[in-house]
């Protein structure tokens, strides 16, 4: 076995591993109030949110081999892997890979232990912009779209996270304040459990959004990563093995559930009612099909954090602003932080080179995982105590 | 700057199709739910403890006819994601979607 083969295995399971971070940092995008609101108990949401997630990640069959073009230089439009770029037998490029699926991966986990939401797919682009840089300067980094046309760094990923919150907030806000004048009169009881049965709908939509496009972000990384290492060659389209790895992946991630990140979006931020609920999933789902119906690249997350502060401004509830600041620091720092890291792990692998140099960037993942699983325990947030009362701390 | 104002012509459609759908559709569906507490009568709406809330059919009846174009415009809504998972464009130049192999 060569070292190439050797790195590109890594760079498949690293990227299957990002897969699942991936699935369990975003199911409270779709659960979260749902959760909170007791319309489906946590495990029936997780369980749900999975399954639609396995449907969507199979429901999308078109390839998605373009998946790093938005950010970086790497492949020609079509798909394929620029050819000056392999004459190493790709060596080069699936370090780079697998540097930014690495930053991406630690990153979703540190801000899964701090219980903040941030975009999996910002932090695997500033993961993989850093690792570009580090490997092959900053001008193969794609920042700027050109003319009309939204792409790049600024185009795809910070004027799309900088518009969509503002979005879905007044979407889902105007869409509460209605609700709850037209419900004026009807118990409050039996307002919240008919609304329960609304906001099912609403999650299952988000859910199945959410496999269809995230799933074949790694499709498509995985796929790269085989055509760079020159084991496939069809830019038409993905092998069957790779599509049921990554859609099993992701499903198993969600179920997993990333119940930290659940309590701070269905606690943290207001206190929920199920028409609340309703209205936010709506304003989300609304916001992201609008969205890719136009080709404008946003963030779930960002989405569904704008839709809950958006229900809460909606019915003048008290709003913890003190827990959205820290998210938006979050995501403000999500693309330097998520980029430093995938350049300093290209740099190591860099530096020790062959193949000793990409197993210790896996060593150094499962390790940063592993001590932030550790760090975790100490105050454990599962399925059992994801819906205790919200304590300032 | 060209970035800039094609994210604004975006942004401003989004939200108009946001205001437009996601806001209408638990609109709707509060419609729906007010319709149907006054259909249940009983404790299902606020009322003095000396009144009585009779149950009313047609209620029941626009409570019904609403939550079936809840569910129609939920399954518009599975449609649309699935038909563009399977490379299928829809484009809304008139109201009336087309549909097109991309």
């Amino acid at each position: 076995m060569t070292s190439v083969f050797i790195l590109m295995v890594i760079v498949v399971l690293t990227a299957l591993a990002f897969d699942f971070t991936n699935g369990f940092h975003d199911t409270a995008n779709a659960m979260a109030t749902s959760i909170a609101t007791k319309a489906l108990t946590p495990k029936a949401a997780v369980t749900l949110c999975a399954v639609l997630n396995l449907v969507g990640a199979f429901l999308s069959v078109e390839v998605a081999l373009t998946v790093t073009t938005a950010v970086i230089r790497i492949q020609t439009s079509t798909g394929g892997v620029r050819p000056e770029l392999v004459t190493d037998g790709g060596f080069n490029i699936l370090l780079i890979l697998l540097s930014g699926l690495a930053g991406a991966i630690i990153w979703n986990i540190l801000t899964w232990l701090w219980g903040l939401p941030s975009s999996s797919s910002h932090a695997l682009f500033g993961a993989l912009v850093g690792a570009t840089i580090a490997g092959l300067g900053f001008e193969q980094v794609k920042w700027l779209g050109e003319g009309e046309h939204l792409d790049g760094v600024i185009g795809k990923v910070v004027l799309p996270a900088l518009a969509s919150p503002f979005i879905a907030l007044v979407v889902s806000a105007i869409g509460t304040k209605v609700v709850f004048m037209i419900t004026r009169g009807v118990t409050g009881r039996y307002r919240d459990t008919g609304f329960r049965w609304g906001q099912i709908g609403t999650a299952s939509l988000l859910s199945l959004s959410h496999g269809t496009n995230d799933a074949q972000k790694t499709m498509g990384m995985v796929t790269l990563a085989l055509i760079a290492a020159g084991q496939w060659h069809d830019l038409e389209s993905i092998p069957l093995w790779v599509k049921v790895a990554c859609a099993v992946a992701i499903a198993a991630g969600t179920y997993i559930g990333g119940w930290r990140i659940i309590r701070t979006m269905g606690h943290g931020l207001v206190t929920v009612s199920s028409p609340q609920g309703m209205a936010a999933e709506a304003a989300s789902a609304a916001v992201i099909l609008a969205s890719s119906q136009l080709g404008f690249a946003l963030s779930t997350t960002h989405v569904a954090t704008g839709s809950i502060l958006g229900t809460g401004i909606g019915v003048g509830a008290k709003v913890r602003w003190s827990v959205a600041r820290k998210m938006v620091f979050a995501w403000l720092t999500t693309l330097p932080a998520a980029g430093a890291v995938g350049a300093v792990m290209y740099f190591i692998g860099h530096l020790i080179g062959g193949e000793a140099g990409s197993f210790t960037v896996f060593a150094l993942i499962c390790l940063s995982a592993g001590g932030m699983y550790w760090q975790s325990r100490r105050n454990k947030i599962s399925h059992a105590n994801v819906n205790e009362e919200w304590s300032e701390a | 700057m060209n970035q800039v104002l094609a994210a604004l012509d975006a942004s401003w459609r989004i939200l108009l199709v946001g205001i437009l759908l996601g806001s209408g559709l638990p609109v709707l569906f509060a419609l729906g739910v007010r319709a149907l507490a006054w259909g249940s009568g009983g404790d299902a709406e606020e009322h003095l403890a000396s009144e009585v809330n009779k149950p009313s059919l047609t209620g029941r009846l626009i409570a019904y006819t609403i939550f079936t174009v809840v569910v129609l415009m939920v399954l518009c809504g599975i449609g649309y994601i699935a038909a563009h998972g399977m490379g299928i464009r829809i484009t809304f130049d008139g109201i009336v979607p087309v549909f097109s192999q991309k």
